[in-house]
């Protein structure tokens, strides 16, 4: 059992290697799409200048709290992407009956899915997410938080995503809902909770996991509190589980689209 | 024979014909999936949801003024530039024209009897004539329901707002053209992309000008964001007849100066792809 586990580690690994290796040809490409992204996210920095000049707080948050919010949501997205990028397009493998060069395979076939994609300049994200959280993480304890929510908010952004792409299995158009609720948790993340009120801010828990995924977290390193800690974990086991539970219940749906596809 | 004759003589008394049956036809392949449109809506409708209630944190008390701008107004202004972001789509002709040239289908579209760049521009155009009005009509009933009307909003100089709006969708097309055909040289214009999308979203989308220091504002205007985004936008939500023939000539010289240097970066462009072969 744990031989097993530990191949599949190493095809995990050696997936990821491989598929950075193919990005990497074209170095100045490459560089090019790491630097500018890096520049893509810095740019947003004239946004928050622009609002703490007309307001000394924006929705209960200070300028530091708020490039912490900016920094892990850039971080999890860039981690998610990095290693898993082929889940944000796992509709249009499902739907376009592309899944057969996976099932064929003999390692685990969610696995294999997951890590046959890089997203080159997500690399930009994560190192703008790290030089962030350098900043503005209080101390070295608080830096190691991040870390950890650097993780979990890589999953909940991944799992969600499989979540989403699974229910193609069951719906056709799924590809459209999964891009634009995954891009939500980005859009609705990168502003601080203190500006949503009610029934919105209770959704943006509920259906978009972004209290999970990057709120909390921030509360946890302004303010720690070990309940708060847990629930994150907790939440991000549930929705990994979940999610793994839906695609494989989806799979045994799964019709082929008699496509010829070779993966070397 | 005689009607083979007399086709091509239409065709060379009206050289704008052949771009007017490229843009009908994508017009009327968009009505088809007019319900495939509808469903960016969610993306557009958290982006204003999200300034609503930021603006709302923002202004604290009932007529205060940020910039010149009552709260309504701010907000009509996020509303009117994310529905020229959102309706015109600018993003699917740089992906095109960078697909083109990057996979090699440049070589085939460019011995075809239209210009490249107008073909493309004339798809653009019939892409946004179906999202825009639809993406209008939201704004509208979003803006009424969760803002209210803009004060003072006048109906006549509708037709103007208009002109303004699709000549700044028609730069900011040309422009982004512009930085694609650069993949003639580099393998990848994607990245410049990003940054000239930024300038825009925050300098002009999502803040008015006159947010921005004083000595700064000047220098904005001399850029795209003024032609493109700022222009149109502020004035649907505080129009002036000065300023509309303002922002009219500005958009006029951006058009004829943006057009001139993509012909001349499309046929530079052309000639090296001559020189490699293909």
């Amino acid at each position: 059992m744990l031989t097993a586990v530990k191949n599949q580690m190493r095809v995990c690994f050696l997936s990821i290697k491989y598929n950075m290796m193919r990005e990497m040809v074209n170095k100045v490409t490459f560089l090019t799409n790491v630097g500018f992204m890096v520049l893509n996210n810095a740019s947003f920095l004239v946004q928050w200048l622009i609002l703490f000049r007309l307001r000394g707080d924006v929705g209960g948050y200070t300028f530091r709290e708020i490039m912490l919010l900016w920094g892990l949501v850039a971080a999890a997205f860039g981690l998610s992407h990095i290693l898993f990028a082929r889940v944000f397009s796992l509709s249009d493998l499902i739907i376009g009956g592309k899944l057969d060069a996976y099932l064929v395979q003999p390692k685990n076939v969610l696995a294999s899915v997951l890590t046959s994609a890089t997203d080159v300049s997500a690399i930009g994200d994560l190192l703008y997410g790290m030089v962030l959280g350098l900043i503005c993480s209080r101390g070295a304890g608080g830096f190691l938080l991040y870390l950890l929510f650097t993780v979990t908010g890589a999953v909940v952004f991944t799992t969600f995503a499989l979540l989403l792409g699974s229910l193609s299995f069951w719906f056709v158009r799924m590809d459209l809902l999964q891009s634009q609720l995954v891009m939500g948790i980005v859009s609705f993340g990168t502003y601080p909770d203190g500006i949503f009120k009610g029934v919105s801010r209770f959704l943006l828990y509920v259906i978009i996991p972004v209290g999970m995924a990057v709120w909390h977290p921030v509360h946890v390193m302004t303010d720690f509190d070990a309940g708060m800690l847990l629930t994150v974990l907790g939440y991000v086991c549930a929705l990994t589980a979940a999610s793994v539970i839906v695609f494989y219940r989806g799979l045994r749906r799964y019709a082929s689209g008699n496509l010829m596809e070779a993966r070397l | 024979m005689n009607r083979l004759a007399k086709q091509d003589g239409i065709v060379r008394c009206m050289p704008w014909r052949k771009y007017t049956v490229i843009y009908r036809s994508v017009l009327l392949e968009n009505l088809q999936y007019a319900a495939n449109i509808a469903v960016g809506f969610f993306s557009y409708a958290v982006f204003i949801y999200t300034f609503i209630m930021l603006w709302g944190y923002m202004y604290q008390t009932p007529g205060e003024l940020i910039a010149g701008y009552t709260k309504e107004q701010m907000i009509w202004y996020v509303m009117m530039t994310e529905m020229i972001w959102f309706g015109s789509s600018a993003a699917s002709v740089a992906r095109e024209v960078s697909t083109d040239i990057r996979g090699g289908n440049i070589a085939y579209l460019m011995n075809k009897p239209y210009h490249y760049t107008l073909y493309v521009l004339a798809k653009y155009t019939g892409g946004w004539s179906i999202r825009l009005p639809m993406y209008a009509m939201l704004a509208v009933v979003i803006g009424t329901a969760l803002v209210g009307p803009l004060p003072r909003f006048p109906l006549a100089a509708v037709p103007a707002m208009a002109l303004c709006v699709v000549l700044g969708l028609t730069i900011n097309a040309v422009l982004k053209m512009c930085i694609s055909l650069f993949s003639f040289w580099i393998e990848d214009a994607t990245p410049f992309q990003w940054l000239y999308d930024k300038l825009l979203l925050i300098v002009g989308t999502m803040f008015p000008v006159e947010i921005f220091p004083e000595t700064l504002q000047p220098l904005f205007k001399l850029t795209p964001i003024y032609t493109v985004c700022y222009g149109p936008a502020k004035l649907i939500v505080d129009f002036s007849p000065e300023k509309c023939v303002e922002i009219l000539a500005v958009q006029a010289v951006y058009l004829l100066a943006g057009c001139g240097l993509m012909f001349l970066i499309y046929g530079r462009g052309v000639k090296k792809l001559y020189v490699n072969g293909g």
